[in-house]
Formats: C-alpha cells, structure tokens, sequence
C-alpha cells in the first residue's frame, strides 16, 4: 500500500520508509557536490586575497561586528527550522508554520544584510571587477548568497505546500530534504565567516 | 507519522532531537562570539591566532553536522558519513593542492637568461 497523502499517525510501511530514505540519501550527495563547488570557491579566495591581488589595502573595508550580527541572524535561522521539523514530529501543523515562518524571515534579514553590504562596498568604489581579491570575495560570498536565496524561494513554496496539504508524507519529506539543505549552508557559511570576515582582519 | 523522520533514516533513534537542537545552536554560538572576541582583542601572534580560529570552525562544523545534520555511526546516516568522507577527500587534494601549487610559484620558476648563464659558468651553483 504505498500513498502520498497519509495522513498524520499514520505509520510508514517499511517500503516506503526505504524510497524516502534513498531520496534523503540522494540529496545528501548533491549538498556533497555543493560542497566542492564552494571548495573550489574557497581555494580560489585564498589565492587570490594576497596583496599582489588587491587584498591587503582591503580588509580595512570589512565591517566584522555587522559581519557577526549576519552570522547570528542565520545560526538562529537554522535553530528555527530545526525547531519546525520537532513540530512536524509533534504533528502540529501550526508550529511548522509558524516556525518555518521565522526561518523565512530570518533568511530574508541576512540576504538583505548581505546585499546592503554588497551595495556599500560596490558604492565605496571597491566593486567585484576592480581586483582579483574583489572578484573572488564577491564570488564566494556571492555564491552562498544566491544558495540562501534560492533556499527562501524553496521555503515559501514548502510553506504553501504545509499551508494546503498538512503533514503529509510528501510535505514531511520535503521539510526533511528542505532542513538538510539550509543547516548545510549553515556549515558553509561557518568557514565564510572564519576564513574570509575573521582571518581576514588579521592575516 | 512520529517517527516519519527517523523511519526514513535522518534521525538517529537514540538522539534526543530537541536536546540536540538546543546544545548544537548553543555551543555554536559560543563558539561563534569566541571566534569574534579573539580577532577583535587579538590577545596572540598572528600564526597562533589563526591556528585557533581555524580549529573553533572546524569544532563547530562538528558540532552542527552532529547536532544539526544528525549525523552519526547508526545505519541510517553512515552510508551519509561514508560519502562526506568522500567528499573531504576531494576538498582536502583540491584546496590544499591548489594552495601548495600557487604558493610555491617561485621556486618552481625557470631563471631568466642572465642567470641561466651565470649558473652554467658556476660549478659551484649547482
């Protein structure tokens, strides 16, 4: 008996639990791939944030106290979604709305963060084509940037997809894809915040 | 469906799911502020200084992949672990192969004519 639409206290028949899990697995190998896309980002910056590029006169421009307020705005945004997937398991429809709702806005704040930033430094002269440091900072950041994007597109239309159909099996999978996906982009940005804002003011 | 997520093999059946949220949002953003605190009061030599952070981002890459990700040695989520293994296989050879070709460009530098014939009227260069 395999459907999409059980409903919530249903349980799972083992079959199905085996599908789902292999499409939780075939994610787990595209934020795989992901990850050495963003690797060779990386490698890219830390080649090219030297002073022959540009680099040295430039991580004055950075501001890290705005940069961390970033940081925190995300790490919660991931704590949120966390908390809609225990709603989930509580069944409570209107906790995973509510939640996934602050996730939403929370997103919303650091890809509006991140764009003024962008802005202030594209105004201040120091834009993505005017070094090889410059090009590759927007690019890694920029990068990510359009990941979290793409994630609140994703997370509006699982929004309508709770909003219309509950609990389903298809909307718990997909929070369940949707979760893995935005802690992931968490862990990146831990190394954008270390490598690229923090070292960046020192080394 | 209560155990929709651990039935498909996301979370572990031993874990405390809400205990894990809260310590891994936690740790990480101690984590976090420290990172912050010791760029801003650079307390150590630059070398040290680095080593440190780099190693609080490491430990909460960690700390959220466990706390966060879930992921652990149950049935579930190695075939996961195994394939992150992969993955920082190939991170490691990409980043650290780039990093060493780009950085040791000098030394790997054929020298200009003039040297080249200084070399080769000197014995004692080789």
């Amino acid at each position: 008996m395999s459907t999409e639409h059980i409903m919530p206290g249903e349980t799972l028949s083992v079959d199905d639990a085996h599908k789902d899990s292999t499409v939780v697995f075939g994610f787990w190998m595209y934020l795989m791939t992901d990850l050495v896309l963003f690797a060779a980002l990386f490698a890219v910056f830390a080649v090219l944030r030297g002073p022959e590029f540009g680099g040295s006169d430039i991580r004055n421009i950075f501001s890290l106290p705005y940069v961390l307020i970033e940081t925190i705005v995300l790490l919660s945004s991931s704590f949120t979604c966390g908390l809609a997937m225990l709603a989930a398991r509580d069944a409570s429809v209107r906790g995973v709305f509510a939640w996934l709702l602050t996730t939403l806005v929370l997103g919303a704040v650091f890809v509006g963060m991140e764009i003024s930033e962008f802005n202030d430094l594209i105004a201040q002269g120091y834009g993505p084509s005017k070094n090889g440091f410059l090009s590759s900072y927007f690019t890694l950041v920029g990068t990510h940037g359009t990941h979290v994007t793409i994630g609140l597109l994703w997370l509006i239309a699982l929004m309508v997809a709770v909003a219309k159909r509950g609990l389903s099996r298809s909307t718990m999978r997909k929070l369940a894809l949707f979760s893995m996906f935005w802690h992931f982009l968490d862990i990146v940005w831990i190394f954008i915040f270390t490598i690229v804002y923090v070292m960046g003011g020192f080394v | 469906m209560k155990n929709y997520f651990q039935d498909i093999g996301l979370w572990p059946r031993s874990h405390n799911i809400a205990y894990a949220y809260v310590l891994g949002f936690v740790l990480s953003l101690a984590l976090t502020l420290s990172a912050y605190s010791l760029a801003t009061e650079n307390p150590l030599p630059q070398q040290e200084l680095a080593l440190v952070v780099a190693l609080l981002a490491l430990v909460q890459c960690a700390v959220q992949l466990y706390c966060f990700m879930h992921l652990g040695r149950e049935a579930g989520s190695r075939a996961r672990l195994f394939i992150l293994g992969c993955a920082i296989l190939i991170v490691g050879i990409l980043v650290g192969g780039s990093l060493w070709i780009m950085f040791s460009l000098n030394g790997r530098m054929a020298p200009d004519p003039a040297q080249m014939e200084q070399y080769m009227n000197n014995e004692d260069a080789f």
